[in-house]
């Protein structure tokens, strides 16, 4: 698997390391907000790892953190300016959720785990996987509770958030577990 | 061994001096490139209140000053005026009519808990309640709406006073 894919699908975010959960579950009432954030949380991703990337064998061991995060702080606030500049509805609506991608720990394990090893162009394929990743997974919770308020209008609410969400995990793990059930049954017959 | 430690911290806070100078250089060249934008858009969306509360296409009035006449007609004022949350700033817009009683509030601009700042959402039942003038703080948010309820008074009070109104 490229590194892109399995960053992705593999290591996804959301629904393989349940990271990323509280944007993921505040903004995605609409799909139009989950695209947003996601593209917010893609920029920081992208830009603050292929930064850590860069500058990785500057940064003593002991103060990488706080780099780390200033990093982070940096270009989450830059996106933040960008949205209200550009995207004023949006920024109305989900600025707030901008401003905590800051502590979004999908962003700062990412970076503590590739960005800080491994080359720029690792690191930017990986954080660009894990941002498809993120993007696929809050798109899709968004469209169904879009989708499912205009019958039900629990979806649209916060607690419809953790119900949707919850099942659309237990799909991913079932439909997970048949394909590696299906596997290990092939491996047999091949015997 | 000791002055081995030493000069490791110093490279740390070197380094992360740097950083901070660097990425503080890089907000204030990026917040000076976005700053027209965000002032138009800011006063649009303003305009876009007064049009709400005034139902009239206006030009911004532009007062300097705290709290901002935007609107000022007689039998009708729009006053603009900030107020402290428990998250920070927050800016709104008062509609005072000729009898002095409160013809609408709109919440320009907050950064309330998402969720408690619900209550501030254009056409909540909570800021419409201030149009028949019996408001009452809100459980789980008070400080939000005590401090909403008490800006609205401030400006109301300030709205009654405009010589325009008249």
């Amino acid at each position: 698997m490229s590194v892109f894919a399995a960053a992705a699908l593999r290591r996804n975010p959301v629904w393989a390391q349940l990271l990323g959960l509280c944007p993921l579950l505040a903004v995605s009432n609409t799909v139009a907000n989950a695209a947003g954030l996601a593209i917010a949380s893609a920029v920081v991703l992208t830009g603050s790892a292929t930064v850590v990337a860069l500058v990785r064998k500057l940064i003593p061991k002991d103060v990488r953190l706080p780099c780390f995060v200033l990093i982070i702080a940096t270009f989450t606030t830059i996106v933040g300016l960008a949205m209200e500049a550009y995207a004023f509805a949006l920024h109305q609506r989900i600025a707030l959720f901008v401003q905590i991608i800051v502590t979004n720990c999908m962003i700062l394990g990412q970076i503590e785990r590739v960005a800080s090893h491994e080359r720029v162009g690792r690191t930017l394929l990986d954080a660009l996987g894990i941002s498809a990743g993120f993007a696929v997974a809050i798109l899709v919770l968004g469209a169904t509770r879009e989708l499912l308020a205009m019958g039900f209008p629990l979806a649209a609410m916060p607690a419809g958030a953790f119900l949707v969400a919850g099942m659309l995990l237990a799909l991913v793990r079932a439909v997970e577990e048949r394909a590696a059930r299906h596997r290990s049954g092939n491996l047999g017959s091949s015997r | 061994m000791a002055r081995g430690r030493c000069v490791k911290a110093l490279q740390g806070i070197a380094v992360l001096g740097a950083l901070a100078v660097l990425a503080g250089g890089v907000l204030a060249w990026f917040s000076q490139v976005t700053e027209d934008a965000v002032h138009r858009n800011r006063q649009a969306a303003e305009a876009q209140v007064v049009r709400e509360l005034a139902g009239a296409d206006v030009e911004m009035a532009g007062v300097a000053g705290e709290d901002d006449v935007l609107f000022c007609k007689p039998g009708l004022v729009v006053l603009r005026g900030d107020g402290r949350g428990y998250g920070g700033a927050f800016r709104l817009a008062v509609a005072v009519r000729g009898d002095g009683a409160v013809a609408g509030v709109r919440v320009i601009e907050h950064r309330e808990t998402p969720g408690f700042g619900d209550i501030l959402k254009a056409g909540a039942a909570w800021l419409n309640s201030f149009r028949n003038g019996k408001v009452h703080a809100v459980t789980g948010a008070t400080v939000t709406s005590t401090a909403v309820i008490a800006t609205v008074e401030r400006l109301a009070a300030r709205g009654r006073q405009e010589a325009c109104l008249r």
